[in-house]
């Protein structure tokens, strides 16, 4: 293993920090980021993902945050740009929202619809760009009781500190409420309102 | 998480096959899990079962002349 190349990006203001990460990650197997803010923090973890490294982000005294990224061996960094400019960032504009409105992934044949949405949530739960938040609502709420083929994926996800938000009413419609074994129950109020600031909203 | 797991997975020729397949190990109660083709198998928009090597034995039994299939062994880490 080379050296561990070390970027201070204290005191610096985005994009600086992604864009000095950025360069050193270029030249160096394994790059330690020291920023002191969360932007920051946020910024060149995601940068880290989108190039393929390994991320791993710790938090010191005094405010100030080291994040390692390494690259992982024999993956090449992707060749094309990859956008270091601040407003495309998710964190700034808001959540990255998974909203799941039904038990199965698109219409028209209910047995493929229920594979599909099972192959979905695996993919998800596998992928290093995860959502910050997954909504379930109407017959979307029976993926996430006992006996749902997709249980498994979504406690990967909520392990990982994915929040899971579980229409109540829903569950109160369809007499499961009992069974629920992931996420929380939720409200319209929660569910309207992360979806109204949500940056990105994806359903399946 | 740097040890590499072996598992193996089970392709068909259609989709249909995998549904079938799937049923008969439902019935016979034999873990899996119903998965994406990975994208180092195939490029194509499949799905395919995985399952642990201790079952492997089991459900070539129970699949056996019943549904067209390919195993393939695979790492995760």
């Amino acid at each position: 293993m080379s050296e561990i190349k070390i970027v201070n990006a204290t005191g610096l203001a985005c994009p600086q920090p992604v864009v000095l990460a950025k360069q050193a990650i270029e030249t160096s197997e394994q790059v330690k980021v020291i920023v002191d803010n969360e932007t920051a923090l946020e910024n060149v973890n995601r940068l880290g993902t989108k190039l393929g490294c390994e991320v791993k982000s710790e938090s010191k005294e005094g405010g100030v945050f080291e994040i390692m990224l390494t690259r992982k061996s024999g993956v090449p960094l992707p060749s094309e740009n990859v956008n270091t400019s601040c407003d495309s960032s998710a964190a700034v504009s808001g959540p990255f929202v998974i909203v799941c409105s039904e038990d199965k992934m698109g219409r028209g044949n209910d047995e493929l619809g229920s594979l599909l949405i099972r192959a979905f949530f695996h993919t998800i739960a596998e992928q290093a760009e995860r959502p910050d938040i997954i909504i379930f609502y109407n017959t979307g709420v029976r993926l996430t009781v006992q006996g749902s083929e997709v249980l498994e994926d979504l406690k990967v996800l909520s392990n990982k500190g994915v929040e899971i938000l579980v229409c109540g009413t829903c569950l109160n419609y369809f007499n499961i409420k009992e069974q629920l074994d992931v996420g929380i129950v939720s409200n319209m109020y929660d569910i309207a309102g992360t979806m109204t600031r949500a940056s990105r909203l994806v359903s399946p | 998480m740097n040890k590499q797991i072996p598992y193996y997975v089970m392709l068909f020729k259609s989709v249909n096959y995998a549904l079938k397949a799937e049923k008969i190990l439902k019935a016979e109660g034999i873990p899996h899990k119903l998965i994406p083709v990975p994208k180092q198998i195939s490029s194509d928009c499949g799905v395919c079962l995985r399952f642990e090597e201790q079952y492997r034995i089991h459900i070539e039994t129970n699949l056996y002349n019943k549904v067209e299939f390919e195993i393939i062994q695979q790492y995760s880490w």
